[in-house]
């Protein structure tokens, strides 16, 4: 984190070559409508893709291209219209609530633009609070020390700043290691100092847990770190960019 | 303990005063049910057994006189299972100390053995036994008489026994199932000074009225599954030639028919007004979750997110309610209880008992406890199911801004005078007009709770202050021993101090309307009396028609009869025959119930000439001793009744016990008042809260943030007062209907003080719990407040 912006390049790690054969994520015609008749909004309009395990993946996008609809599909948060989507061959496009539900405490962890901390609990108690369902959850100050928060476990999230309650919700988000992080603008709030160490907790999960993690932005900067850019509008995907290198979080500056 | 245990426990301590309201209220709701009912359970438990043990009598009946022979005849009767008979006779007593002459029921203990039927129960000291040779003869006493005048075994008391003064030793105090409410006959009150109840050796009563060998009065028991009519039939037909006045059940016995109408007004206080407190409990815990569901979106959202399944997330929920209302349950019930236990000791006053003990009706408490448990979980239900049916997607969004117009009234001119900070009140209540709906119901029952307790205040105040005097202008009525002729009234005018005298033929009486009979004394009084007089509702009086009959508005209720309808009479003495007589007019009284006829017209039914049974005396106040004294000189004046000494009873019995349940219905109205609106204040303070941060941020001082949110519920509150006044009106209304019986009765006195009163208390309340919301919003906290928004 405390690396300075000179040494960048030493830092750049080419990208690993990705096992393409496996998708954790497959979809195909993916689309969602809001809505019916004269008010209906197509939010997304058929998304072909496949992430895979291990990678990093930052979705692009003007306001309303249909980022968060995406991501709220691959967690199971909602159903698509139409179209397919598999998690690791398990169809999700018609599973129902419970199936959801089961797929979301299994293997998905979420981090959202607005943290969604429980404030009344603190710090170590709301990363233990999805303990509580998950199946192999590491110990909250394990959790917590991959983010960087070892010493403020017994904080109130009012007692916090925005960027520490970002990860300490990272922190919960991975506390059950699951096989996927999907993050909605994880850094959306926060200034840019604040943005890195939050970027650098999700890169530092990505890397030693091999966790596939999606990372919605509006900065375009922060894509440097991804492993895949897609961007999107009007609800399709309109360019994927594959860096050959990825950045280290500490390089980025906007 | 689950982290999400844990998590509900800090929000319920950071909701602590909101939840302690909404507890406070089902409390006092259950307290009141677990009180009233555990009173009824501790009254019929020590009745029944009561009655059980000392074997009180199914059937009555009282004769002139049968020999003793005839009790035979009665055991063998099919169907009767006991009998008793007895002596039964009212005298004149001169007590020790008390001025004026009272009136004693002796009854006759049998010559041998213990009575078979209404067995007396030995308080203190012993039974009286027959003497011989000039030694004292022995008399027990009741137990409300004995403590009126404190006298205990081995005091003295002198009694008229057929116009022969004598001596009495009392050996013991005593209790009877047949005297557990002891009154004089036809009186609705306890008047423990003047009438009493005697137990003495039957020799002894039968020698001194030439009855021995002989009986007056009779008890059975019948056989389980007998056709009752027929029996009582035989019975009558059996004494009808030793003038049989007929048989009575015991529903027609004074002392039960008083304790079941007891039962019945502890009945009606036990459901009405606690199920309006519970309700309003419901609602309360539906505004509080409802508010806290929508305040917790976002952390429903992300819990859904995170895999917990719906069923978690209710259950989270519902547990939120169910704590609520298990503090609501535990408060209510230890509440009931103290206050049962409290209340019990009261019923002593009037009612008799061996021993009366607190029985908590604890499967009332059980029921009362699920009944409140489910009222919550219906309030509840909406807001748990809005949370467990919340899209998780959908909640990671902020909830849409609220669609705001400008209100019809805004259009009026007078809304130009309206500052923003009403316009932004009036706008608010627009915008959510049914829970503004349901917000101004709430605070309308706060009010209308408040007017019944005071309403029953007002009551025994009119009753003791104005109701009594209309109706009775006489200082002290005076009864003869036996009808005489109307002659004597002018004796009556010559005692000393007699300003005024009326007489008055009063004659027991069966009154029959169709299937429905009461047996009571029917008045005979002058056309037009100036003291003892005859109100309608008005109340104007009323005349004494030649022909027919006015009787209490209670009666008329309980024999279903209307002006115009005909009703029977019987007289229960005397050779007389029954009678058809057209009912012309509804008296307004206050306690008992009565049947007024004109003097001569009863005297006409009874074909005995002009006789009267009493008078009704006005007495100049200076020469009241002398009055006294020229009364106990005067034989052939068997008792009289004092009206402000039983004025003084009612006061210190009834309006007492009546004024301590008051004092408490108050009290909780109070506390229900109070929560309601300081809950209102909170969730409307919730409601605004980055609304009004805002406001203060954009420089809007705390005042002006203040009016806004005191501003609606000022508002509303304007609203809710008449509508509270009108439904307060209503529901005293109702419970004084349901709780008047024919014993007593209140009447309905609503009074400007006690809207003025209502009005107080939650303007009080109002203003407390704006002060509250308001120093919640000077401790608002900006920064965070708004950094919350996204
Ligand atoms: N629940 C909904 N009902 C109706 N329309 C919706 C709903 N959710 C999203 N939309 C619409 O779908 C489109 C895509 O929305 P989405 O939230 O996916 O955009 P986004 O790319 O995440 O935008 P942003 O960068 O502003 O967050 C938008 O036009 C939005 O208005
Ligand atoms: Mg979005």
């Amino acid at each position: 984190m405390q690396t300075s912006g000179r040494n960048v390049t030493a830092n750049a790690r080419p990208s690993e070559p990705l096992d393409r054969r496996d998708p954790v994520f497959h979809a195909r015609g993916l689309a969602k409508i809001y809505g019916e008749g004269e008010a209906a909004v197509r939010a997304l309009a058929g998304v072909d893709l496949d992430f895979f395990a291990g990678e990093l993946v930052v979705l692009l996008g003007a306001s309303g291209s249909g980022k968060s609809t995406l991501l709220n599909l691959l967690g199971g948060l909602d159903s698509p219209t139409a179209g397919t989507l598999c998690y690791r061959g398990r169809d999700l496009a018609t599973a129902d609530e419970a199936g959801l539900t089961r797929f979301r405490r299994d293997a998905v962890g979420f981090v959202f633009q607005a943290y969604n901390l429980i404030p009344s609990l603190t710090a170590r108690e709301n990363v233990a609070l999805i303990g509580e369902i998950a199946r192999d959850p590491m110990p909250p100050e394990d959790a917590l020390a991959l983010v960087g928060l070892g010493a403020r476990l017994d904080h109130f999230p009012a007692q916090l700043s925005g960027g520490e309650q970002q990860r300490v919700a990272i922190a919960r988000a991975i506390a059950k290691r699951p096989e996927v992080l999907l993050c909605d603008e994880p850094t959306g709030a926060l200034d840019i100092r604040t943005g890195l160490t939050v970027l650098d907790a999700i890169e530092r999960i990505n890397r030693e847990l091999g966790t596939l993690a999606v990372i919605i932005t509006h900065n375009a900067v922060i894509a440097d770190m991804a492993g895949r850019v897609f961007t999107l509008s009007d609800g399709r995907i309109v360019n994927v960019r594959e860096n050959r290198t990825r950045a280290p979080v500490a390089s980025l500056a906007w | 303990m689950s982290l999400l245990d844990c998590k509900l426990l800090r929000d319920l301590r950071a909701l602590k005063t909101q939840a302690l309201a909404v507890a406070l209220v089902m409390a006092c709701g259950l307290a009141m049910m677990i009180t009233t009912r555990s009173l009824m359970l501790s009254l019929t438990a020590a009745r029944d057994g009561y009655y059980r043990e000392n074997r009180f009598a199914q059937v009555f009946a009282r004769l002139k006189r049968a020999p003793n022979a005839v009790r035979e005849q009665l055991a063998a009767i099919p169907g009767v299972a006991a009998v008793e008979t007895g002596l039964a006779l009212q005298v004149t007593l001169d007590v020790p100390g008390l001025a004026e002459p009272a009136t004693g029921l002796f009854n006759s203990l049998p010559e041998r053995g213990a009575p078979v039927l209404n067995r007396p129960y030995l308080r203190a000291g012993r039974l009286p036994e027959a003497q011989s040779g000039g030694a004292l003869a022995e008399l027990a006493v009741g137990e409300a008489f004995a403590e009126a005048h404190g006298l205990r075994p081995g005091d003295t008391i002198s009694a008229v026994l057929n116009g022969r003064k004598q001596k009495f030793l009392l050996t013991g105090i005593v209790l009877s199932p047949e005297f557990i409410f002891e009154a004089p006959p036809g009186a609705a009150l306890p008047d423990n000074k003047t009438y009493g109840v005697f137990w003495a050796p039957y020799k002894e009563l039968a020698t001194a009225f030439q009855l021995y060998g002989a009986f007056n009065s009779v008890a059975l028991t019948l056989a389980p599954d007998v056709a009752e009519g027929a029996v009582l039939a035989a019975v009558d037909r059996l004494l009808a030639p030793y003038g049989g006045r007929g048989t009575y059940r015991r529903d027609n016995h004074p002392s039960d028919r008083r304790l079941t109408d007891e039962l019945r007004v502890l009945k009606a206080l036990a459901f009405a007004f606690p199920l309006v407190f519970l309700s309003v409990a419901a609602f309360m815990v539906n505004s509080v979750m409802a508010r806290q569901v929508a305040l917790q979106r976002e952390q429903i959202a992300m819990l859904k997110a995170c895999g917990f399944a719906n069923a978690q997330v209710g259950a989270h929920y519902l547990k939120f309610a169910l704590v609520i209302v298990a503090g609501g349950v535990v408060l209510g019930a230890a509440g009931g209880l103290f206050l049962g236990e409290k209340f019990v000791d009261l019923y002593h006053i009037f009612f008799r008992f061996p021993a009366l003990t607190f029985q908590p009706d604890l499967p009332a408490l059980g029921i009362a406890a699920a009944a409140s448990a489910l009222a919550a979980l219906a309030g509840v239900a909406g807001a748990v199911q809005r949370a467990v049916r919340l899209p998780p997607a959908e909640a990671m969004r902020p909830e849409a801004p609220a669609s705001y117009q400008p209100a019809w009234f805004e259009r009026l001119r007078i809304a130009r005078w309206l500052g923003p900070s009403a316009r932004m009140a009036l706008r608010n209540i627009r915008r959510r007009p049914a829970r503004s709906a349901l917000t101004c119901l709430a605070l309308a029952l706060a009010t209308g709770i408040l007017i019944l307790p005071n309403a029953m205040r007002d009551g025994i105040a009119h009753v003791l202050d104005f109701q009594w005097d209309v109706v009775q202008r006489q200082t002290v009525t005076v009864m003869l021993a036996e009808p005489q002729a109307a002659r004597v009234l002018a004796d009556f005018q010559h005692l000393p101090g007699v300003v005024l005298a009326e007489p008055f033929r009063s004659v027991p009486v069966e009154l029959r309307a169709g299937p429905q009979v009461r047996r009571l004394a029917l008045q005979g009084l002058p056309a037009r009396g100036t003291l003892n007089r005859v109100i309608d509702g008005h109340p104007a009086q009323l005349t004494l028609p030649e022909r027919g009959l006015i009787i209490s508005t209670k009666l008329a209720e309980v024999l279903q009869v209307q002006p115009g309808d005909t009703l029977m009479i019987r007289p229960l003495e005397g050779e007389a025959r029954d009678l058809l007589v057209p009912l012309v007019g509804l008296a307004d009284d206050f306690a008992g119930v009565a049947a007024y006829m004109e003097m001569g017209a009863v005297n006409r039914l009874l074909l005995e000439g002009d006789r009267v049974n009493g008078a009704h005396l006005t007495v100049a106040a200076g020469e009241w001793d002398a009055f006294v004294r020229a009364l106990k000189d005067t034989p052939q004046i068997a008792g009289c009744y004092v009206k402000n000494s039983l004025r003084e009873g009612f006061r210190t019995t009834t309006a007492e016990s009546i004024g301590l349940l008051q004092k408490m219905y108050s009290a909780f109205a109070a506390i229900v008042a109070f929560g309601i609106i300081y809950n209102s204040a909170r969730i409307s303070l919730s409601e605004r809260a980055r609304e009004l941060a805002t406001l203060r941020v954009l420089g809007f001082t705390r005042g002006e943030v203040g009016a806004v949110l005191v501003g609606e519920l000022v508002l509303l509150t304007l609203a809710a007062l008449p509508i509270g006044l009108l439904v307060g009106s209503q529901l005293a209304r109702t419970i004084v209907a349901t709780v008047s019986t024919e014993t007593v009765r209140l009447p309905l006195v609503l009074t400007p003080a006690n809207y003025a009163f209502a009005i107080a208390v939650v303007a009080t309340a109002s203003t407390l719990s704006a002060l509250l919301a308001a120093r919640k919003i000077a401790g608002l906290d900006l920064a965070s407040a708004l950094k919350a928004l996204d």
